[in-house]
């Protein structure tokens, strides 16, 4: 009886969602423009998308490589990288748009995990700006963040 | 709350049918070489708890009807019917399974009554076979982001005719109450066979087998009150 009252009340396993993330981010690595194998650190970088308010996790950070969400219920994010590689002035700041379009597909994962949203024909885009170039062009799906989908080279 | 309630209910259940039990254990007389006959016949009722569970719980409804036949001393041949509609709230959907099932089997009686009486502790097996709807109300996409939250979407999107296939292993008790009245509680391992899924979804309650856990098992409870219908004595 004991037993029987145990399994009855017990916590299930699947109870609680251990995938994580379950959307993947967008993630992005930067690299030396004169040395394309080398990361480069950029300087001072905030991300922000348009009219949204700086990400809190990168706000005026060193780091060669950021995953950034997408908005799931548009079929566009356009998003502003400000770096500053000299003192931290405002007038010496860079900013570049990059600009992300896709079609966003929802996929079902489990009971607790719900839906993920994947990212289909995804194509990228950038002003001329301290991002000097990045590959590719075009990407089929973003699915995962297990690896970078976009390098920039600055 | 709703699993405490079922943990509650089946305390007091077993309880209940334990103290049953010893009540009509009569005191040993001298049986010498008498063989009491017992009753044969058809056990009809209904699964009891459906109904209390549906009135504790506004997404729950079901009706069971029970039925078994004595083949032998030991040995019924057992059957379920039965009407369950659930619908299933998670942190991410809200889907509602709707239909019929059927049950088939053996209960196999392991208890040596005393006397003339008609008690049993029995384990089972069966065979299950669900036939639903199964509707996703709304869902949210799980986005893992506050910068760009997303919002429950209205979906109502319904597939019919899905079907559910498992088996189940059985152990219980039955207690003769009254003359021919029967009150049975028992729970269930249930495996299942074979499911359809929705589109883009998964059936996450099958009518008949309950909580589909992801290993594709689930747990059952059954108290049901039944008559026997005598057909003859052996």
């Amino acid at each position: 009886m004991i037993l029987c009252t145990a399994i009855l009340s017990g916590c299930e396993k699947d109870d609680f969602c251990t995938k994580d993330p379950v959307t993947p981010k967008l993630v992005l690595r930067f690299y030396d423009a004169n040395d394309r194998d080398q990361l480069k650190k950029t300087e001072r970088l905030s991300i922000w998308a348009a009219g949204k308010d700086t990400i809190p996790t990168y706000r005026s950070v060193a780091l060669d490589s950021v995953a950034i969400p997408l908005n799931t219920s548009t079929i566009e994010t356009v998003y502003h990288l400000k770096i500053n590689d000299f003192d931290g002035n405002l007038a010496s700041n860079e900013t570049a748009t990059f600009t992300i379009q896709y079609t966003p597909e929802e996929e079902f994962v489990s009971r607790s995990c719900g839906f993920r949203v994947i990212f289909n024909d995804v194509r990228f885009s950038s002003d001329t700006s301290w991002i000097q170039d990045f590959t590719p062009a075009p990407l089929t799906t973003i699915d995962n963040q297990t690896t970078a989908h976009v390098q920039i080279f600055h | 709350m709703f699993r405490y309630s079922i943990s509650f209910i089946f305390l007091l259940v077993c309880s209940l049918g334990y103290a049953q039990e010893k009540a009509m254990e009569v005191p040993a007389i001298e049986k010498g070489s008498l063989v009491y006959k017992t009753a044969y016949g058809l056990r009809l009722g209904a699964d009891i708890s459906k109904p209390i569970l549906a009135s504790f719980n506004g997404n729950y409804t079901g009706f069971e009807l029970v039925a078994d036949y004595r083949i032998n001393k030991k040995i019924y041949v057992a059957a379920e019917i039965g009407f369950e509609e659930k619908t299933s709230v998670e942190e991410y959907s809200n889907s509602t399974s709707k239909g019929n099932y059927i049950r088939v089997g053996f209960n196999y009686n392991a208890y040596d009554n005393w006397l003339d009486m008609n008690n049993e502790v029995f384990t089972g097996v069966r065979y299950g076979l669900g036939i639903f709807d199964q509707t996703l109300n709304s869902y949210t996409p799980n986005v893992n982001s506050l910068y760009f939250p997303s919002e429950s979407i209205n979906a109502s999107i319904t597939d019919s005719g899905l079907t559910a296939h498992w088996t189940e292993f059985i152990v219980g008790i039955k207690v003769e109450t009254l003359r021919n009245l029967f009150v049975s509680t028992s729970i269930s391992y249930k495996i299942v066979l074979a499911v359809n899924d929705p589109e883009n979804f998964k059936t996450l309650f099958a009518p008949g087998f309950g909580r589909i856990f992801e290993s594709g098992t689930g747990f059952g409870f059954n108290y049901t009150i039944s008559y026997l219908i005598p057909f003859t004595k052996k």
